[in-house]
């Protein structure tokens, strides 16, 4: 792919991916530039462009009036790329998709402003077609690079589909679990290498479910090996995999 | 073999001047509760009492990441670049898992980049003076012996000394650092009973012989039941191949710099036990896994380690360090667990 036409766009989310984007630094942020034609990105500049190579899109999708404006992106993209745990999964915006009471507690006398309709909180693949994401709360600078290096080599790149635990295996960090505490490190996604068990915190899977968790294993780990009780077991996966679970809304 | 002696005092010297000398030295070293072998930088940290490390040794001849080359316009360069290394402090089990390592990587189409570090790496034993909670070696593959490290060194009851034997010019190399004298014929018997007893003092075992263990086991491959009640609870994570001193798949990927022209080929250590593994590309987009459920990649495993590459080792390719059994957050990884099962049928 020589040089491809790329736009930024955003929707529920903390805009942290976007800042992560800049955390590259100078070199290469500046270097990536020179390989990709950014024509749209709300952040930096005004213009609007017509067809795109490329769409990366961060945040959720979680307002009806989200959709047509998804859609058009999808009609003008070859390519759509969900980057962040909130295009990716939905991510931890889903926490909300459970609930029921916290307008009021939230926003008080404001609870009912327009602007705060909204529906549950779905990953950008609810509304369209995605051909790949890069996960993470925020997402994986390295990977980002990775996915955009393969695709200008027309290469499909690998994403890892396998649970952290390997990745504190490949550490050596001790396990959460041998340390009296718990962890959502063997339902998540690889790939970040494992820095929170590894800081003696545990993983909240904040890059989502692999393609097939164990959820039933793991609500029995939680209660034999992480001293839960069960309903906090099974809630546990609640914070950023809350729609890859069974019992999703 | 010779045997030589050498004082508790005059040890520690003999280890700080191996600090001191040019080549770097892995060794046994706290983390935390656990132990993980670690470039030794000084003899305090020095840690033969330790029972199991989380990594086995063979990190440093055969690396969980490896740049095999680097690639520009002009072409590409080799990445083997071996570090002239000491191994120190290896329980015998991971000595056996080397060796078999050293026979695989030699086979067939030879891998140059593991034989390069092998050639470079001086392989020290030492006694097993800490039993680790789920190990089994005094019962598994009893009749193999390991080949082809340098020396090994028994600590004396009563810490007098210690006993060092020497099996090759690279051993014997080391002995110009330290204070030996001949082992006198009593310290080699009462070395060579250390390393007998504790043989005995596994808190797990296998029951059987390696023989009948790999007939039964093979005769089991199509009990579908068995296999998915041993591998119901598993996470697919891979965490026991990625700690098996005797694993050795790989997976090799090539990524380009953010130049979009250079670049780097990588091999990382791959587990079977992930649901990825065995995907294939048919081409034309289509993809097969042809190990696609879990009893199918737990069975797999156990054949693994307990029958297939039996003829090729002597023996099976399991040392019963009891790595897999400790790393499985599920606990369904144990070996012995699971072979004592299948032999009960």
């Amino acid at each position: 792919m020589s040089k491809p036409k790329v736009g930024f766009f955003d929707f529920a989310s903390c805009e942290g991916c976007q800042i992560e984007l800049t955390n590259f630094g100078d070199v290469a942020f500046l270097e990536l530039i020179n390989h990709i034609d950014i024509v749209e990105f709300r952040e930096a500049m005004s213009e609007k462009a017509g067809k795109l190579d490329i769409a990366f899109i961060e945040g959720s999708f979680t307002r009806e009036s989200d959709r047509k404006r998804l859609e058009e992106i999808r009609k003008r993209s070859a390519i759509v790329i969900a980057y962040g745990a909130c295009a990716a999964t939905g991510g931890i915006n889903a926490l909300k998709n459970h609930q029921h009471d916290y307008h009021e507690c939230v926003y008080g006398k404001d609870a009912k402003a327009p602007h705060l309709a909204s529906n549950i909180a779905l990953p950008i693949s609810a509304a369209i077609k995605v051909d790949y994401s890069v996960y993470g709360c925020p997402m994986s600078r390295d990977e980002f690079i990775r996915i955009v290096s393969h695709l200008l080599h027309d290469k499909q790149p690998i994403i890892p589909n396998h649970p952290v635990c390997m990745e504190c295996k490949l550490n050596e960090t001790i396990c959460r679990f041998h340390d009296g505490d718990h962890c959502l490190g063997v339902v998540a996604r690889a790939g970040c290498g494992a820095p929170c068990p590894k800081d003696g915190i545990p993983c909240e899977a904040c890059r989502g479910f692999v393609s097939t968790p164990n959820v039933d294993s793991l609500v029995k780990t939680l209660i034999n090996k992480g001293g839960m009780h069960s309903s906090r077991a099974w809630n546990k996966s609640r914070m950023f995999t809350n729609n890859q679970r069974g019992d999703v809304k | 073999m010779s045997s030589y002696f050498i004082t508790r005092a005059n040890f520690e010297k003999f280890i700080v001047k191996l600090i001191q000398a040019k080549k770097k030295i892995y060794a046994p070293v706290s983390k935390k509760q656990s132990f993980i072998f670690d470039e030794l930088t000084s003899f305090d940290d020095l840690r033969l009492d330790y029972d199991v490390t989380i990594l086995p040794p063979k990190k440093y001849i055969f690396p969980p990441r490896q740049g095999l080359l680097t690639f520009d316009k002009q072409g590409h360069n080799s990445l083997i670049a071996p570090e002239d290394k000491i191994l120190l402090g290896v329980h015998f089990y991971d000595l056996k898992a080397i060796d078999m390592l050293d026979n695989l990587f030699a086979a067939n189409n030879s891998d140059a980049n593991y034989l390069a570090n092998r050639a470079a790496t001086t392989i020290i034993g030492a006694n097993i003076q800490k039993i680790s909670k789920r190990a089994f070696w005094g019962s598994v593959g009893k009749d193999v012996r390991p080949h082809g490290y340098d020396g090994f060194i028994i600590k004396l009851d009563g810490g007098e000394g210690y006993v060092y034997e020497c099996y090759t010019d690279k051993g014997s190399a080391l002995l110009k650092s330290g204070d030996f004298s001949n082992a006198s014929p009593a310290q080699i018997a009462a070395s060579m009973d250390i390393n007998e007893r504790v043989l005995k003092q596994c808190p797990e075992k296998l029951n059987h012989s390696s023989k009948e263990i790999a007939t039964k086991v093979r005769s089991t491959f199509k009990e579908k039941q068995l296999w998915e009640e041993l591998a119901d609870d598993c996470f697919s994570c891979g965490s026991c191949n990625t700690v098996c001193p005797t694993c050795y798949c790989f997976d090799v990927q090539d990524n380009w710099n953010v130049d979009q022209v250079s670049g780097r080929r990588e091999r990382t250590w791959d587990a079977c036990m992930t649901e990825d593994f065995a995907k294939i590309s048919l081409g034309g987009g289509h993809e097969e896994n042809f190990r696609e459920s879990k009893a199918q990649r737990f069975r797999h495993r156990i054949m693994r380690k307990s029958t297939y590459l039996n003829e090729t080792l002597g023996g099976p390719a399991c040392v019963g360090c009891g790595r897999c059994s400790s790393a499985c957050t599920a606990d369904i990884a144990d070996p012995a667990k699971a072979i004592n099962r299948i032999m009960e049928l």
